[in-house]
């Protein structure tokens, strides 16, 4: 198996990744994308179009290549040299720049492979990275123990709606009192905040099903949750628009989006139990 | 400017004959909100009912306040606005904008409301014929203040105005945020700059920049632009100012983007040179169908100091670098500019310039369409309320009796006529003439009466001329 490093002139974090190859003792190729090894990185890159995050800014590196596996970005790099393929829930592409590194799901991964995403974050933070942790409230021992090792520099919890809805809206049997949990922890976080997606909810499966938008009482008693799993009616709380057209579910594609002015039916209520409820323009 | 220190207050012209009468509401400074009959009888006081501004509705119901944030973390910030019915009974409150919590306070919910708002039913907050405001539902406009930071405009933090639509029930269902349009209002370079620096800082809660603020909102209502198919003045779009930058622009109730404005600049092309420099201007607003000058704009052009732009020797670093020392009302045309009709220090009869700030308010005041053709004009700063007609005769004038005792002065920040149809409580008022007063014979008891003892002769003494002939420039110097 080779290794190559696709990198970028002056990034630290590709810096960062083949520092830790070398520590390992793992021999690499490194190409730098935007210099000679460009035509490679061309080639390499419409070879792979599908597999490589491209965002407003461009592509991030550094991209690891292993002949079988492409990760990207530095956390993703890491936590694949760690822990394999095992990590790769809790990895996904980031938005943020310079010290921040971001993209990294709590909730998402597998919570048995705790101990390897926990050997990850202390590498990056070694590296004098401040790191975002994002949860939905699911795998809150975890979370604990990332907040206990000082392992997030900001949590942001997206509260999917009330704890009624936690099923349908993961798709998946959630446990409540974690979720409770979760937002109690996150609540006494120096730098955090609370989220809601005013999303789509599968309410009945079939053909044809119902899917609606939740509603803003069932925000309001997500804001309610996050009062009474917190104690206060004070706390950071955003509401974000869903946008069907990057929908996962192509089911979810066809909905109409919501209008700026239906989303302030939705702050009023909320903020009749989180009184800082505002709405998240991006 | 030139006051005496001793003058009349109250009603002191009234011409019955010639006036729309009926009674007059403002808040009397740091009093209450004060209804007045055209003789200046008090006929009812809201005692300590805040108004920014007072309304009147019909059946007697009034608007204003319960009160303003602390100063010290918050400018001009109203905590709610309320319907009160006649007897002081609350029929309608909102304040469910923004919880507040400043240090020392107790935390509540406020509304953050000031200088406007408008009820559904009636564009502009005034008497028209067939629009009267709503008083037992619909949705209210109200112009409110949020802190961000907008690094487009400035890395300091600014007190921003919005714009907001709450239902009778409480909700708030369209929002407008004026620094998102930062870039649709033309402001030059040399204005950015100034503006990045000095937002217009102010030092309150440790320091804003009330960089626009806006001090009027209506809705434009039906109007003939729009019927005749141009949609930048559709009904529900909504006309506001900024005191700070001199414009005054249209806002699109359906997407938020300005549709028409004039400012900040009035060098632009001729009619905005014709039109001239609009300085710190007040409650400007499209006069509504139904009234005479129906679809022109109206405002009080306060003149006084505001603006962004290249430094001149009345503003070093640019801020405030628009200066004049008198006042104007325009009425004009939205789509030619073209003034329609005004009342200017000529039109007071005033010579120009050596006694132009005669007429002057550099802060608040405000003007309204009477339904006869006259005009309704509070000169907020020296408390005097005027109604005037349209060839320019003062018909009517009031002089508010009311200094503050926190902030010395007697000032009007606005001022409404409404039918006395709308208060049935009342018996209609007795209308009791006050004709002017002959100032150069009026004396004040123990004052002695006018006119020489004793008349001396001077041989070789020439008629005065009839050129002005001073040290300045006036429009009383002849031409060759």
């Amino acid at each position: 198996m080779s290794i190559t490093i696709y990198s970028a002139p002056g990034c630290v974090r590709c810096r960062v990744v083949k520092q830790f190859l070398n520590e390992r003792g793992l021999r690499f190729q490194d190409r730098d994308a935007l210099g000679d090894g460009k035509a490679a990185f061309r080639s390499f890159y419409q070879n792979n179009r599908q597999k490589i995050f491209r965002g407003p800014e461009g592509v991030e590196f550094p991209i690891y290549y292993d002949d079988d596996v492409i990760r990207q970005g530095l956390p993703a790099v890491v936590a694949h040299l760690i822990g394999g393929p095992a990590l790769n829930g809790f990895f996904k592409p980031g938005r943020l720049h310079g010290q921040w590194l971001d993209g990294i799901h709590i909730s998402d991964g597998a919570s048995a492979r705790g101990g390897d995403l926990l050997e990850v974050l202390t590498y990056l933070k070694k590296q004098s990275f401040k790191i975002r942790i994002d949860t939905n409230g699911v795998n809150a021992d975890l979370l604990a123990s990332v907040l206990e090792h000082g392992l997030a520099d900001r949590v942001i919890m997206e509260v999917k709606g009330p704890l009624n809805l936690y099923d349908l809206l993961l798709q998946q049997p959630v446990d409540p009192a974690e979720i409770e949990k979760s937002i109690a922890l996150v609540s006494k976080c120096s730098d955090y905040g609370f989220v809601t997606t005013i999303a789509p909810v599968v309410r009945q499966k079939g053909d044809p099903g119902q899917i609606s938008y939740i509603t803003p009482a069932e925000v309001a008693e997500a804001a309610n949750l996050i009062k009474k799993a917190a104690g206060d009616n004070r706390q950071p709380y955003r509401l974000m628009f869903f946008d069907p057209e990057s929908a996962a579910d192509e089911k979810l594609r066809t909905l109409e989006a919501l209008t700026q002015n239906a989303l302030f039916k939705y702050r009023s209520e909320a903020r009749k139990h989180q009184f800082k409820t505002e709405i998240l323009a991006d | 400017m030139t006051y005496p220190s001793v003058y009349p207050t109250g009603a002191t012209v009234y011409l019955p004959d010639q006036c729309w009468c009926g009674y007059t509401i403002f808040q009397a400074k740091e009093l209450g909100t004060l209804l007045i009959d055209m003789n200046g009888r008090e006929v009812r006081l809201w005692k300590g009912l805040h108004g920014f501004p007072n309304k009147l509705f019909p059946d007697g119901h009034v608007l204003g306040h319960t009160g303003e944030r602390n100063t010290k973390y918050g400018i001009q910030d109203y905590r709610d606005l309320l319907q009160l019915d006649w007897d002081g009974n609350i029929v309608w409150k909102f304040s469910a904008y923004e919880y507040i919590e400043d240090f020392g306070e107790e935390p509540q919910w406020m509304a953050r409301v000031h200088h406007d708002y408008q009820r559904e039913g009636n564009p502009v907050g005034y008497f028209t014929p067939g629009m009267n405001p709503r008083i037992d539902g619909g949705n209210t406009l109200l112009l409110g203040h949020k802190n961000l930071v907008c690094k487009e405009i400035s890395d300091k933090p600014l007190l921003d105005d919005t714009i907001y639509e709450v239902t009778w029930d409480g909700d708030l269902v369209w929002e407008w945020v004026c620094s998102e349009h930062f870039e649709q209002f033309g402001f030059r370079e040399d204005a950015k700059n100034i503006i990045c620096r000095d937002p217009n800082m102010r030092p309150t809660g440790g320091g804003m920049g009330d960089w626009m603020h806006l001090n009027s909102m209506s809705t434009l209502g039906p109007n003939r632009w729009y019927d005749a198919g141009d949609e930048r003045f559709h009904p529900a779009n909504i006309i506001t100012d900024g005191r700070e930058t001199n414009i005054i622009f249209i806002v699109s109730k359906e997407t938020g983007d300005i549709v028409w404005k004039v400012g900040p600049n009035y060098d632009e092309t001729p009619q905005l040179k014709e039109l001239g420099w609009i300085i710190g201007q007040h409650h400007a607003h499209m006069v509504p169908r139904g009234l005479p000058g129906e679809g022109h704009i109206l405002v009080f052009d306060n003149g006084g100091w505001a603006g962004y732009g290249a430094p001149n020797p009345g503003s070093p670093i640019g801020a405030k670098n628009a200066l004049r020392d008198y006042s104007r009302v325009l009425e004009f045309d939205p789509l030619t500019l073209k003034i329609i009709w005004q009342y200017t220090p000529a039109e007071a009869g005033l010579v120009h310039p050596t006694d132009s700030n005669r007429f002057y308010s550099p802060f608040i005041s405000s003007v309204q369409r009477l339904p006869n053709g006259n005009t309704l004009i509070a000169e907020g700063s020296g408390g005097r309320i005027i109604e005037v007609t349209a060839d320019h005769r003062v018909v009517w004038e009031y002089i508010s009796p009311y200094w503050g005792k926190h902030f010395k002065m007697n000032m009007v920040y606005r001022a409404y006529r409404v039918p006395y149809e709308w208060v049935p409580q009342l018996e209609r008022p007795r209308e009791t003439a006050i004709a002017p007063i002959d100032v150069t014979t009026f004396r004040v008891p123990g004052a002695a009466p006018g006119g020489a003892e004793v008349e001396v002769a001077v041989e070789g003494t020439l008629p005065y001329q009839s050129s002005s002939a001073l040290c300045v420039v006036s429009d009383a110097d002849e031409e060759d």
